[in-house]
């Protein structure tokens, strides 16, 4: 194959439109994959089984606090825009308290000796099936 | 023309970047069974019946297996130990109880299911967790010998030798509760499924479409993060890692997976370790054996063997995957400071 | 020699060297600068460039192939063979039509070759994996494919001009 390309020795200016096109097309992916800012997380607490609070964590404007005495060890909830997290427990584990905030959708804190459980659903699809550890 | 050939190719890639939400939504259901939480998704049609069904048999094999509830057959063996009684059970409980036995003798030292009335002393059972004093924590040591646990899987009955022993399956039963959800599940028709028994990650079949489920492994230092995602179809993912139940004391960490040979807390260089195979039962024991017996013991044990495949999170942040993962599994966590590496037969 | 007997030495000599070159860019990862799944520098699209200037488009092929192929005996997986597959092809494409555009230098099609052998990289793990999470990684390795496309364009330039073919059969 003979080809202009193979016998210059020095770069074009078509090379820089070669370049440009790649950064264009890197610019519209990385436009088209950024996380889509205000798409909904919701926040259920259940407390064995039953719903007992659910929150819009992307419409919330002031950070909140849940407390439930109803719980076998009441516990502290803190809520702010966008996360949630077990901000104090009166169980003997603590695992959830050290779990800390978790903020996308799929995630989930669990209280076992309250048999509580704060799991996050939104509208973007989850990046996996389920989690193992 | 040719040149927007980049231009075309994003095109084509556009076409694939379109949203695709899964129109129909699992059957499914969550529920605490075996002191953690547990969850059943049933993605074919008309999947409620067989969630259901799955969730009897757990909820069956707690009440079996569980060493809290005094109805139990295990708290019926535990409560004859050392009086010479031979315990009938039902004959999954033989099974189990010979399997937790020959995982024993796989990795002596590594695992026991006769470890409980260590766990115990540390609290990590019911009460408030704590270190135990030396006298507590020797004497319940003395307590800890599966080969004192006698097993006629024949006679479908079993004893202890020695007043006091107690066994805990706690390193085995979701294992074993996922192979009997699974038969369930498929004798209702279910040929795509999700079994999460509390971290332990069961894929039965396939997706709808065919692909593999993305099961994403937690990251140890920071359990929101997934450390690397795998692809599994019709296996199990077991974790066993020192930061799901903890506690401090003076500064110091401890966690619950103890070393039968110390009574310590498990101090081997691994952060977490996860197995993976279509033998359930055996990946959640040996989650638990291989966190004990470390990278190195680990991986040797790997090379003897066949049936299983590895994902191991040093201490020092490195993620040493097996081959046979390689294929399907992708890293997550180079921006966190993992490094990642295969290790080879 | 013959001229068919020629062009299988020839083949045979290309194929060796783009393997060498893959194994010895293996053994100073770009990944440890710079942790990116996928990256690396190319050279054995060097050989492709070269065998596209020099050789014919056919000639290209076979060598990437061999190369492929070789490789994942040597040393790597199914996996990887799928990916080294896809990427080469695409990039074989894609620098040949970029060689018959009057306008442009090595540069612009190591540079667009560099960019197709990601993009194929990744779209066979979106299909191997059946997810398209890996194409998050698509957008850092396009821009890397800059720079690695401009030193393996710089080095093809020197390649096709230092070692003319000149007995064409």
């Amino acid at each position: 194959m003979r080809s202009p390309a193979a016998e210059r020795r020095r770069p074009t200016p078509w090379d820089a439109v070669v370049a440009l096109a790649v950064v264009a097309f890197a610019v519209v992916l990385i436009f088209l994959l950024r996380p889509t800012q205000g798409s909904a997380v919701t926040a259920v607490i259940t407390l064995d089984g039953e719903t007992v609070a659910q929150y819009r964590l992307d419409q919330l404007d002031q950070p909140e606090t849940l407390t439930l005495n109803e719980a076998p060890y009441p516990l502290t909830i803190a809520i702010e825009p966008g996360r949630i997290c077990i901000d104090h427990s009166e169980c003997p584990s603590q695992d959830c308290v050290h779990t800390g905030w978790i903020s996308r959708s799929g995630q989930q804190i669990i209280c076992l000796p309250n048999r509580l459980v704060i799991s996050l659903s939104g509208s973007e699809a989850e990046e996996f099936d389920a989690v193992t550890g | 023309m040719k040149r927007f050939l980049p231009f075309l190719l994003s095109i084509v890639l556009l076409a694939g970047c379109t949203p695709q939400k899964s129109a129909d939504q699992p059957a499914q259901v969550q529920f605490f069974a075996m002191d953690t939480l547990m969850s059943i998704r049933v993605y074919n049609e008309g999947g409620e019946d067989a969630v259901q069904a799955a969730r009897q048999e757990v909820e069956r094999l707690d009440k079996l297996l569980s060493r809290t509830d005094a109805d139990s057959a295990i708290s019926a063996l535990n409560s004859h130990a050392g009086d010479g009684t031979m315990v009938s059970l039902e004959p999954e409980v033989t099974q189990l109880l010979a399997f937790a036995k020959s995982v024993s003798q796989l990795l002596p030292g590594d695992f026991d299911i006769t470890i409980a009335p260590v766990m115990d002393a540390w609290g990590f059972t019911t009460e408030e967790r704590h270190v135990p004093s030396e006298e507590a924590l020797s004497a319940a040591m003395e307590l800890v010998d599966s080969s004192l646990l006698t097993v006629d899987e024949t006679a479908s009955a079993a004893r202890l030798e020695q007043a006091g022993m107690e066994v805990d399956l706690g390193a085995v039963a979701k294992g074993f509760t996922a192979a009997q959800a699974e038969a369930v599940l498929r004798e209702q028709g279910a040929t795509s499924a999700l079994l999460d028994l509390g971290g332990n990650v069961t894929a039965i079949g396939s997706k709808l479409d065919g692909s593999a489920w993305q099961v994403a492994v937690k990251d140890p230092q920071d359990t929101g993060e997934a450390l690397c995602v795998l692809s599994l179809i019709d296996q199990t993912a077991s974790t066993s890692g020192g930061y799901e139940r903890y506690f401090e004391e003076n500064g110091v960490t401890y966690h619950h997976i103890i070393d039968p040979k110390t009574g310590y807390p498990a101090d081997s260089g691994l952060q977490s370790v996860t197995v993976i195979s279509s033998n359930h039962m055996l990946a959640d024991a040996l989650s638990t054996a291989l966190f004990v017996a470390g990278p190195e013991e680990a991986l040797e044990f790997w090379r003897s063997r066949d049936d299983f495949e590895l994902v191991l999170c040093t201490e020092d942040n490195r993620v040493i995957v097996t081959e046979g993962l390689e294929a399907g599994y992708r890293p997550a966590g180079e921006d966190r400071g993992y490094t990642y590496e295969i290790a080879r037969r | 020699m013959s001229g068919s007997l020629r062009r299988l030495t020839r083949s045979a000599v290309l194929t060796a060297l783009a393997l060498a070159l893959s194994v010895a860019e293996g053994l100073v990862p770009l990944t440890i600068l710079f942790p990116l799944p996928g990256l690396r520098l190319g050279l054995a699209n060097l050989v492709t460039v070269y065998a596209l200037c020099r050789l014919s488009g056919r000639e290209a092929l076979l060598i990437l192939v061999a190369r492929c192929l070789l490789g994942s005996l040597l040393g790597g997986n199914l996996m990887a063979l799928a990916f080294s597959l896809t990427g080469g092809l695409l990039a074989l494409a894609v620098m040949a039509l970029a060689l018959r555009l009057p306008g442009l230098s090595l540069f612009g099609v190591s540079i667009a070759g560099a960019a197709a052998h990601n993009t194929g990289q990744i779209l066979a793990a979106m299909v191997v994996l059946g997810t398209r999470a890996p194409l998050v990684y698509l957008p850092p390795l396009l821009l890397c494919s800059l720079v690695t496309g401009a030193v393996t364009g710089g080095a093809s330039i020197l390649l096709v001009h230092r070692v003319p073919f000149s007995g064409r059969t």
